[in-house]
C-alpha cells in the first residue's frame, strides 16, 4: 500500500494545508482526507505530523482555530484561513510554481 | 509576533486547558479514522491497528505538537526540574556527595574571589580613583628596574613645591608623612598613629569630612592654628562618637590641638592604614630646604584629559630643569609614576592571583569528580534513557533533561557554597595579622556582594555545564540505533571508561601541580624561618619610648634619660641586657643615608647610599652580632665628645671596599656641608634589616651618644619569656617619668611572625596546602571510584582468568597496573604543567628554585603511594573474586 505513495517534500505540508483551507474551514481529519483525495492518493501524510503543522500555522497567525460541530455531530476543532494566511498562501503558491517550473526545466533539459 | 506571544503565554499559563484541547483533538481524529475503516468493512481491531500505525507514535506526536505550540522551553524546563528533583532525591547518597564536592569547590573559589574583588577590582573610595597617580623620586643607585620604582615612594619637599608651580598635567599634587602622637585626655595616654598632610590632601583624593571641615590655608605653617581631623574609627572608639567633638581641643604630645573634622566612615588610606589622626604638614626649615632629603610620598590627580604618559613626558622636562638647576641634589634623579591602586595592592596582587589560580584548580578537580559520578550514574541509567527514547523522547529532550539535573545539582552546590564562602572569607581575613591588615583596609570589605554573587552564578553555570555535558553527549552519541536489549557486561567498558580515565588523569595532574606549589611554599617558609637573621632573635622584647621635645629639648637630655632608664631596667629581675636602635631589625622600616668615602671622588648626585642605624654602644654584644674586625662601640671612646666613629657590616665592606680592609678609612654624609668625616673603627657580621627575605644589605652604625633620637626603640634581652617583663618595664618607665608611655611592646618572635616577608609565605603555605590536601582527597576518591567501577565491570573477566589458572597476585597486579598507568600519566602531565606554572609564583619563593628537585620528587612519590593505596582496596576485592560466582553473575 505504501509503495505507490510518495513522502511529502520538506515544507510543502504547510502549503497544502493552507490550500485546503482556502475553500472552507475544516477540521484536522478532513484536511488530511482532502489532501489525499486531491492528490489521487499519491501523497502520503503521516497523520501525526499534521497537528504540529497546524499549530505552527496557528502560532504564526495564518490560521485560526475554534471548536465546532463535525459532520457526524461531534465536537471537532475547525481551522480557518486568516487574512495573512491567505496572503501567505498566495506567496507560497507563487514560489512553489516557480520552483516546480525550474526543477522541471532542469530535468527535461538534461 | 503578537499572536505568537499570546499563543505561547496561553500555552504556558493555561497549560491544562491546552493539553486537554490537544487530547480531544487527537482523539477526534483517531475515532474519525477508525469509523472510516469500519465503514470500508474492516474489523474493529484491524481498524484500530491500522489507525495507530498510520498516525505514528502518539506520544511523539504530542511532543511535536507541544514543540509546535512553542511552549516547550519553559514548560519542559519545569517538567525537567520536577523530574530532576525526583531523580536526585531517589539517589540521595550520590546527590549529597556531588553537592558537597561542588559546594567545597565553589565555596573556596567564591571566598578567594571575595578577597580578590575587595583588593583588586573594587574601586578605591575616592573620587575618580583611577585618575590618582603616585609620584616618586628614584636615584640610579636604588636600581633602574620598574620594581625599584614600585618599592620606593619618596620625594623631597622642595622638589614637590617646584612641581606644583611648574607642572600643568596635574590638577593637584598632595604629599603626606607618617607621624605618631601620645594622645592625652582620652583615657590612658597612648601612642596613636597619625599622618601629616599637605592641606590639599583630602581635596586631591576627593574626600570631604563627614563632620566639620577640611584643612584651610594658613593651618600649614608652624605659627598657624593647631588643628586635627579624626578618622571615623577613632572618633567612635576614643570619643564615643560625640557629635560635639568639633571645636574641642585634644592634647597631642605636649600640644593642644583643635579637632576640626571627622572623616567619613568609608574613608580608608591603605599606605597609612593605622592612622587615627590627621594633621597639616608643618614644614620645618630643614625639610623645606634640603632638596636631597627624600621622605615625602606624593599623590597627584591628573588634570582632565591628560594621560599618565603625557604627565610623565611633562615631568621628564621638569625633572631635567631641576637637575640642571640643582646638580648636587637632583643630578640623576628620575620621577616614577605608578597609579595609586597599583601602589596599594602591588604587593598582594601576585599572591592573590596565585591563590585564585590554585583554588580554580580545586574547582576543576571537583568538576571532574562530579562528572565521573555522573558518568557512572548515566551508565546505570542507560536502560531508562533507552526506554524513554523508545517512547518518543527526542535526543534533545534527554540531553536537556540531564543538563537540567546537573544544573540543579550545581545550583544546590552553589547555595551551600555561598555559606562556605562567607565563612571562608571570614577565615581568610582573620588569618591576616592585624598590623598587616591595617595597611590593607580594603580587605575588610571582602564579603558577598553583587559582584561576588555574579561570580558565584558564573561558577555554578560553568560547573553545571562542565559535568553535565559529558554524560549528555554520550547519550547523544549512543542514543540512535541501539535497541532495548541489555548489553552484556563484557562489552560495556569502551569509550565511557576511557573518558573517565582521562578525567582521573586530569585530576591527578591538577592535584600534583597544587601539591608541588604547596611544597615549594612550605619549603620557602621553612627556609625563611630558619634563615639566620644575623642576631639571636630569641628572648628579645622590643618597645618604643618617645621623648617629647618640651621635657627633653637637647641631645644631653636624651643621653641622660637613656643612661638612667637602662640602668634601672638592668637591675630588674630576669633582664639580661638593654640596648637600643633607631630602627628595629625586621620591623620593615629602613632609613638610609648618602655618603662619600674619603679618597673616592664620585660625580655629583652619584653618592653611595646605605642603611643607617643609631645604636646603643652595647648593641652588638646584646644582639649577639659578631665582631669581624676592629672594635665594637664603647662608652669611653664613642662618647658625645669623642671623635666621630662608625661601624659597618660585612655587606658594606664587600659593596664599597670590595673586601679590602676599611679600618681607619673615613666617611662623610652629604646632606649637609658641615658634616664631619667619621672613621670606621669596626666591622660586624651581616644581619637582616628590612626583611628575612632580603639579601644581606649594606648598613652603617652610629653610636647613640653621637647621634641621638627623640624616639628610642629599646631592645631588651631576658632570660625567660620576654612578654612577662612588660609590666615591670612599664612600671620602671613611669617611675622615671610619669608622662612617658611604653609604646607597642612586642617580642622579636612576634615581629618576625607578623612581618610581611614571613606572612607572604605563611599565608599561601596554609592556603595552597589546604587546597592541595582537598585536591588530593578528591583526586583519590576519583581514582578509587574508577578502579572500583572497572573491577565491578570486569568481574566476569577476572573470574574467567582465575578459573583458567591466573594466580591471585596476577589479578592484583592487573588491577594495580591499571591504576598505576593512570597515575603515571597524571604525574607526567602534572610535572610538565608544574614546570611552567611554578614560574608564576617565583616572587613568593625564598631559598628554593621554582623547579626544586626535592620538592618535585618527594611530592610525586607521596602522590604515587597514596594513589596505589587508593587502588589497593578495589584490587584486593578483585583478587578475592570467586570464579564460580563471577561466571554465574550475568
Amino acid at each position: 500500500m505504501t509503495d505507490k505513495r510518495i513522502d511529502l517534500p520538506q515544507g510543502t505540508l504547510d502549503l497544502l494545508i493552507l490550500r485546503t483551507l482556502a475553500l472552507e474551514p475544516q477540521h484536522g481529519w478532513a484536511i488530511s482526507e482532502r489532501i489525499q483525495q486531491m492528490s489521487s492518493e499519491v501523497l502520503l501524510i503521516q497523520q501525526g505530523s499534521l497537528y504540529p503543522a497546524l499549530h505552527r500555522l496557528e502560532r504564526r497567525g495564518w490560521v485560526k482555530a475554534k471548536w465546532g460541530t463535525s459532520e457526524n455531530n461531534r465536537r471537532a476543532r475547525y481551522y480557518e484561513l486568516t487574512k495573512t494566511g491567505r496572503k501567505q498562501l498566495e506567496r507560497e503558491t507563487d514560489s512553489w510554481k516557480k520552483l516546480a517550473a525550474a526543477v522541471a526545466r532542469i530535468i527535461e533539459s538534461v | 509576533m503578537l499572536t505568537d506571544l499570546a499563543f505561547r503565554l496561553r500555552s504556558l499559563f493555561r497549560r491544562r486547558a491546552v493539553e486537554s484541547d490537544m487530547e480531544a483533538e487527537l482523539r477526534f481524529h483517531m475515532e474519525r479514522q477508525i469509523e472510516k475503516y469500519l465503514q470500508s468493512g474492516l474489523t474493529p481491531a484491524e481498524a484500530a491497528r491500522l489507525t495507530r500505525l498510520e498516525f505514528g507514535g502518539l506520544e511523539q506526536v504530542k511532543e511535536e505538537h507541544r514543540d509546535a505550540r512553542g511552549v516547550s522551553l519553559i514548560e519542559m524546563l519545569a517538567r525537567d526540574v520536577r523530574f530532576g528533583f525526583r531523580t536526585l532525591r531517589n539517589n540521595l547518597g550520590f546527590t549529597i556527595v556531588a553537592m558537597l564536592t561542588l559546594a567545597l569547590g565553589i565555596g573556596a573559589n567564591t571566598a578567594i574571589f571575595s578577597v580578590v574583588y575587595a583588593a583588586i577590582i573594587r574601586p578605591l573610595p575616592y573620587y575618580q580613583p583611577n585618575r590618582l597617580i603616585t609620584l616618586s623620586e628614584v636615584r640610579p643607585q636604588e636600581g633602574e628596574s620598574a620594581e625599584a620604582g614600585k618599592r620606593i615612594w619618596d620625594c623631597s619637599y622642595p622638589d614637590y613645591v617646584d612641581w606644583t608651580r611648574q607642572s600643568r598635567s596635574f590638577q593637584a599634587l598632595a604629599g603626606f608623612g607618617g607621624d605618631g602622637f601620645i594622645l592625652h585626655g582620652a583615657g590612658e595616654p597612648e601612642l596613636v598613629f597619625g599622618v601629616q598632610t599637605t592641606i590639599n590632601f583630602f581635596s586631591t583624593l576627593g574626600v570631604k569630612p563627614f563632620l566639620g571641615r577640611d584643612f584651610a590655608l594658613g593651618e600649614d605653617i608652624a605659627a598657624g592654628p593647631k588643628v586635627a581631623i579624626l578618622s571615623y574609627g577613632s572618633w567612635i572608639r576614643r570619643f564615643g562618637g560625640d557629635p560635639q567633638i568639633i571645636g574641642r581641643s585634644i592634647q597631642l604630645d605636649d600640644k593642644s590641638v583643635n579637632v576640626i573634622g571627622v572623616l567619613p566612615r568609608e574613608f580608608e588610606f591603605a599606605p597609612r592604614g593605622n592612622a587615627e589622626i590627621w594633621v597639616p604638614l608643618h614644614i620645618e626649615k630643614d625639610l623645606a630646604t634640603r632638596r636631597s632629603l627624600r621622605w615625602m610620598p606624593v599623590i597627584g590627580r591628573l588634570a582632565p584629559a591628560i594621560t599618565q604618559q603625557q604627565a610623565q613626558a611633562e615631568f621628564n622636562t621638569v625633572t631635567a630643569g631641576l637637575a640642571a638647576a640643582y646638580p648636587q641634589a637632583n643630578g640623576a634623579v628620575r620621577v616614577v609614576m605608578v597609579p595609586l591602586r597599583e601602589r596599594i595592592v602591588g604587593q598582594v596582587q601576585p599572591l592573590l592571583l596565585i591563590l585564585f589560580g590554585a583554588v580554580g584548580f580545586v574547582l576543576l578537580i571537583a568538576c571532574a569528580n562530579v562528572t565521573n559520578l555522573f558518568l557512572v550514574r548515566a551508565a546505570g541509567r542507560r536502560r531508562e534513557f533507552r526506554i524513554r527514547a523508545a517512547l518518543g523522547a527526542g535526543r534533545g529532550r534527554l540531553i536537556s533533561q540531564l543538563l537540567v539535573e546537573s544544573m540543579m545539582l550545581a545550583a544546590a552546590g552553589g547555595a551551600l557554597g555561598l555559606l562556605f564562602a562567607e565563612w571562608g572569607t571570614l577565615l581568610l581575613i582573620a588569618a591576616i595579622p592585624e598590623n598587616l591588615l591595617a595597611f590593607a583596609p580594603f580587605l575588610r570589605h571582602a564579603h558577598a556582594n553583587l559582584a561576588v554573587l555574579a561570580f558565584l552564578c558564573a561558577a555554578v553555570i560553568f560547573t553545571g555545564v562542565a559535568f553535565g555535558l559529558a554524560p549528555a553527549l554520550q547519550i547523544a552519541r549512543g542514543g540512535e540505533g541501539e535497541t532495548l536489549k541489555e548489553e552484556t557486561r563484557m562489552s560495556s567498558a569502551g569509550a565511557r571508561t576511557r573518558l573517565r580515565g582521562i578525567l582521573v588523569v586530569a585530576e591527578i595532574a591538577f592535584c600534583l601541580v597544587l601539591l608541588i606549589g604547596s611544597a615549594l611554599m612550605v619549603k620557602s617558609l621553612a627556609a625563611l624561618l630558619h634563615r639566620d637573621p644575623g642576631f639571636d632573635a630569641k628572648n628579645l622584647l622590643v618597645f618604643g619610648v618617645n621623648l617629647p621635645s618640651t621635657s627633653y629639648p637637647n641631645d644631653p637630655d636624651a643621653i641622660r634619660f637613656d643612661k638612667e632608664f637602662a640602668s634601672r631596667v638592668r637591675s630588674l629581675p630576669g633582664i639580661v641586657g638593654v640596648t637600643s636602635n633607631s630602627v628595629v631589625p625586621l620591623s620593615g622600616g629602613g632609613a638610609s643615608i648618602r655618603f662619600l668615602i674619603e679618597g673616592q671622588p664620585v660625580a655629583t648626585g652619584q653618592e653611595k647610599e646605605c642603611y643607617i642605624r643609631e645604636v646603643s654602644t652595647n648593641y652588638f654584644p646584646v644582639m649577639k652580632i659578631p665582631r669581624r674586625a676592629g672594635r665594637l662601640f664603647n662608652d669611653s671612646e664613642d662618647s658625645e665628645s669623642a671623635p666621630r666613629h662608625i661601624i659597618v657590616n660585612e655587606a658594606w665592606v664587600k659593596q664599597y671596599f670590595h673586601g679590602q680592609d676599611p679600618l681607619g678609612k673615613r666617611v662623610k654624609f652629604t646632606f649637609s656641608a658641615t658634616e664631619p668625616y667619621r672613621e670606621i673603627v669596626g666591622v660586624v657580621g651581616n644581619n637582616a634589616e628590612t626583611g628575612l627575605d632580603r639579601p644581606d644589605e649594606a648598613s652603617l652604625f652610629l653610636p647613640f651618644p653621637q647621634d641621638t633620637n627623640s624616639f628610642i626603640n629599646y631592645i631588651i634581652r631576658t632570660d625567660g619569656n620576654p612578654a612577662n617583663s612588660v609590666g615591670a618595664l612599664r612600671t620602671a618607665l613611669r617611675a622615671l617619668d610619669p608622662q612617658l608611655v611604653l609604646i607597642q611592646p612586642l617580642t622579636m618572635e612576634q615581629i618576625i611572625a607578623q612581618s610581611p616577608s614571613v606572612f607572604l609565605r605563611r599565608y599561601p603555605s596554609y592556603l595552597i596546602g589546604s587546597f592541595a590536601a582537598l585536591a588530593l582527597v578528591l583526586a583519590m576518591v576519583g581514582l578509587y571510584g574508577l578502579i572500583s567501577y572497572s573491577v565491578a565491570q570486569r568481574t566476569r573477566e577476572l573470574g574467567i582468568r582465575i578459573a583458567l589458572g591466573a594466580r591471585r597476585q596476577d589479578v592484583l597486579r592487573l588491577v594495580l597496573g591499571e591504576g598505576a598507568r593512570l597515575t603515571m600519566l597524571g604525574v607526567v602531565f602534572g610535572l610538565a604543567a608544574a614546570f611552567g606554572l611554578t614560574q608564576l609564583m617565583k616572587s613568593l619563593l625564598f631559598g628554593v628554585s621554582t623547579v626544586d628537585l626535592g620538592a618535585f620528587a618527594s611530592v610525586t612519590v607521596v602522590l604515587a603511594l597514596v594513589a596505589i593505596a587508593a587502588c589497593y582496596i578495589p584490587a584486593r576485592r578483585a583478587m578475592t573474586t570467586d570464579p564460580a560466582a563471577a561466571l554465574r553473575y550475568d
